[in-house]
């Protein structure tokens, strides 16, 4: 028989049907893949069994697992830690990269429970490779691939929940933005519009004693009843307000109120829960989804002129963060938007506070620190500040302190309002500790690369993070310039802030794929922060200390490295792409947490994520792990 | 021996030359490595329990060589029926009345089934209910006796695994013990090959976990 029998119809729809549940197979079409179930052979492998090893020779089979667990091992000599081990699940595929180079496998693969294999000699491998293009993008671009399969999926998910909020259907309650501004019915016209004028608001709510609605006032009812019937502006707003209320209850939908506002000739629904007002709705905020962009944000930003303003558009822009995570931005994007718009809106609190202030004549630069530092916000993130400042001549860093503190102070309050939380270590330019001189920063970083102790490398991932936000940016420079040369005298200090760094390992285990552990918040989970972008962050710092590197931010500090310290670019590619993956799925749990109203949290149980997540968590913790154990070994003097 | 009196007058001539090819093949030698042995795991549909009165509706076969399952060495045939087998019948098996009707010749899928198996071993679980009707059915329909050599999972399994054995009686208990999934219990393939998988589990010596070098 020259032809090879055709597979039983049965036989070939069934082992479709099965491949078809993962990647790449999932995308392929009929002809290629009636090509490989053709082909394939399946094997068995009775726990602890070998399935490949380097000493096979050049790879000559494409393997998917059926069922059952491969772990790889890497046969590195000398360093056979569990750092280099990973798992392969039903579903996955090896050896991708052996077989493209026609090698042997780098790696011992070892069934670690009784599994079966489907098998697809390298002959028939090469020639799917040319069938079939998901199947060549796959073989050839993994993560990447992954990576846009999984966005495609969020896109899927979330392009649902969008259109409903911007289809009108969502409940009013969604769409309260803050408490309202209210006032009494004896209040005077006078107070009630310095009210509005504080709160940058064009009506007032007036409400009873019992905190129920009373009335309304609009600044067309500013025009019509107290303007050009020159009023008195000192009598009570009761006798002004309209008492044409347009009510509705919490759970009542968006596209009600506007039904009612047009047919009431209203601009304003007052949402009233249990006879309590707990929201007015303007005709704006039924739309303001659609309002939301990165250019409006920022023109609002720099409009504003009195930091209570500012405080909704901190709200609009974490509106806009998730708007933009449900449309699939990547998490590069992401992140630069959110640090970008965080950025502008602090700048301008201090702006603010500063004119208030009054501070001509003094030499200043405000700092951010830790992840603001990086430019690496999510959502939940907490103040992270300092200030540095340049005494002059004849004078005392004392006297500089105490003009700057009552502004920064200011300034923290203003930003704890705009949902940037109180560091919880008060490690803000508020806090006169952190409020220095050139000088003394110098002084007091001199003394912590000399004492490289446990609480001062932790205080080191967030201080040397600093990053000129506003003000004189040539003292953050210099600063800059003297810690680098410390550290260039003090290669014992690196090494410190390398064991630090180990510390966070990847939450990968050996046998199980994932280690989870019962923390309060969250049973069965894992810290995305800590144990996920952590092991990036600080390789990344540490490489670019050593190298004398003025970036703060992690994935330009990465890019920056790799050419000095002359790695392959397709590593830090992955490193790249891996490190936004667990970016990316951190804001997509904070996005969750806040729909559900539960507090952001970093942790996740791996049980809830999707298959594909799964995989590429896995193998962005394998990247983790991977450059940890590059900075163990280059850190060994 | 002559032909006339071994082939009955209903097989086709141009099927007489191709049976006659099968049984020249020389026996499988059953001393070489039976790790490198063609096997033949072969699993039937029937008309009904009884071995000596129902018939034969289909037959689903996978074979095993170097210790894998070959998906490009597969066997499948529904048996062309004069009725259709009953309700309930067809229920289990899934193989409806017009299909029935509308299989394979017997003779034609008979005679393929013979070149499939060539002179190899075949594997079965509870294979005197697979023997049996095959073999009435190639009697027959075609005079002849398969004499394979059959080897029964129903005697292998137990005798290899004697300490769960008391839980296992069924295919699907001894899959279950592996986690064997069977896509579509009741179609011969897929029991063929749920079968064939259980032959490697029991058999990992012989099987892929002696990896080859190269070809």
């Amino acid at each position: 028989m020259s032809q090879p029998p055709p597979v039983p119809e049965s036989l070939l729809s069934a082992t479709i049907e099965h491949l078809q549940r993962d990647a790449p197979f999932d995308r392929m079409e009929q002809e290629p893949l009636t090509y490989l179930v053709s082909h394939l052979r399946l094997g068995y492998y009775p726990k602890d069994a070998i399935i490949l090893t380097p000493a096979h020779g050049v790879a000559q089979s494409f393997y998917v697992i059926k069922q059952g667990t491969v772990v790889g091992e890497q046969v590195d000599e000398g360093r056979a830690d569990e750092g280099a081990n990973w798992q392969l699940v039903q579903g996955e595929c090896f050896p991708l990269g052996a077989l493209l180079a026609a090698r042997p496998v780098a790696s011992v693969y070892r069934a670690v429970e009784d599994t079966f294999c489907y098998e697809l000699p390298v002959e028939h491998f090469t020639e799917l490779i040319r069938r079939s293009l998901p199947f060549r993008d796959f073989c050839t671009r993994r993560i990447a691939n992954l990576l846009e399969q999984s966005t495609l999926v969020i896109q899927a998910q979330y392009s649902q929940k969008s259109n409903a909020q911007q289809s009108l259907r969502s409940a009013l309650s969604t769409l309260i933005r803050r408490q309202p501004v209210t006032c009494r019915p004896e209040t005077s016209i006078h107070d009630a519009l310095q009210a509005m004028q504080e709160h940058r608001i064009g009506s007032i709510a007036i409400v009873d004693e019992h905190g129920g609605p009373a009335g309304m006032f609009t600044l067309a009812d500013l025009l019509a009843k107290v303007a050009l019937t020159r009023a008195d502006i000192s009598r009570p707003i009761g006798s002004f307000m309209s008492t044409d209320l347009v009510t509705l209850p919490p759970q009542a939908f968006a596209h009600e109120a506007a039904m009612e506002m047009a047919r009431r000739g209203v601009h304003h629904v007052l949402i009233v829960d249990n006879r309590q007002l707990v929201g007015v709705i303007s005709e704006k905020d039924l739309f303001s989804l659609q309002r939301l962009g990165l250019t409006e944000i920022s023109a609002a930003i720099h409009n504003a002129t009195a930091s209570a303003a500012l405080v909704p558009i901190s709200e609009d822009i974490r509106q806009l963060a998730h708007n933009l995570l449900a449309q699939g931005v990547a998490a590069e994007q992401l992140t630069q938007f959110i640090a970008t718009l965080n950025d502008l809106l602090t700048q301008r609190v201090i702006a603010l506070a500063c004119r208030e202030a009054g501070l001509e004549g003094l030499e200043f630069c405000w700092l951010s620190l830790g992840s603001e530092g990086r430019q690496e916000q999510t959502l939940n993130t907490d103040q992270d500040n300092g200030i540095i400042f340049r005494v002059p001549t004849g004078g005392e860093a004392e006297q500089v302190r105490a003009a700057l503190l009552p502004m920064a102070g200011r300034v923290n309050q203003a930003l704890a309002e705009c949902g940037f939380p109180l560091c919880k270590g008060n490690i803000m330019a508020g806090n006169p500790q952190w409020c220095l001189s050139l000088d003394e920063w110098d002084a007091r970083f001199a003394a912590w690369v000399q004492r490289g102790d446990a609480p001062v490398l932790l205080q080191a991932t967030i201080f040397f993070d600093f990053r000129p936000l506003y003000g004189v940016t040539d003292l953050a420079r210099e600063l800059r310039a003297r810690l680098h040369q410390k550290i260039r005298e003090n290669r014992l200090f690196l090494r410190n802030m390398v064991m630090n760094a180990l510390g966070n390992r990847p939450p990968l285990g050996v046998i199980r794929d994932f280690v989870v552990s019962d923390a309060d918040e969250l049973p069965h989970s894992m810290d995305l922060k800590c144990n996920g972008i952590t092991p990036f962050v600080d390789a990344a710092r540490i490489y670019s200390l050593a190298a004398g590197l003025a970036e703060t931010n992690t994935l330009r500090r990465l890019r920056g490295i790799g050419e000095q310290w002359h790695m392959e670019q397709k590593q830090i590619n992955a490193w790249i792409d891996a490190f936004f993956f667990i970016q990316l799925l951190r804001l997509r749990v904070h996005h969750e947490q806040r729909e559900q109203g539960r507090p952001l949290s970093n942790r996740v149980d791996p049980d809830t994520l999707n298959d594909l997540d799964r995989r590429i968590l896995k193998e962005a913790f394998r990247q983790a792990r991977k450059l940890q154990a590059l900075l163990e070994r280059d850190f060994q003097f | 021996m002559t032909r006339s009196r071994f082939f009955k007058p209903r097989v086709e001539p141009a099927l007489v030359s191709r049976i006659v090819a099968w049984r020249r093949r020389s026996a499988a030698d059953l001393a070489a490595d039976a790790a490198k042995m063609r096997w033949v795991v072969v699993d039937v549909e029937s008309s009904g329990q009884n071995p000596c009165s129902d018939h034969l509706l289909s037959i689903g076969a996978v074979a095993i060589q170097d210790g894998r399952i070959r998906f490009d060495d597969g066997f499948e045939t529904v048996l062309q029926q004069s009725h259709a087998s009953d309700t309930a019948n067809i229920l289990l098996h899934g193989i409806g009345g017009q299909r029935q009707v509308a299989g394979e010749p017997p003779d034609l899928a008979l005679t393929r089934f013979l070149e499939y198996c060539g002179k190899d071993p075949v594997v079965a679980f509870h294979a005197a209910f697979d023997k049996a009707l095959i073999g009435r059915a190639l009697d027959t329909v075609l005079g002849i006796d398969l004499a394979s050599r059959w080897l029964d999972l129903v005697y292998l399994a137990p005798g290899l695994l004697p300490e769960i054995k008391e839980r296992c009686h069924t295919l699907d208990d001894w899959a279950a013990q592996f986690g064997i999934i069977n896509h579509a219990r009741h179609n011969a393939v897929a029991d063929a090959l749920a079968t064939a998988e259980l032959f490697l589990a029991l058999y990992p010596e012989g099987a892929a976990s002696r990896h080859e070098p190269g070809q």
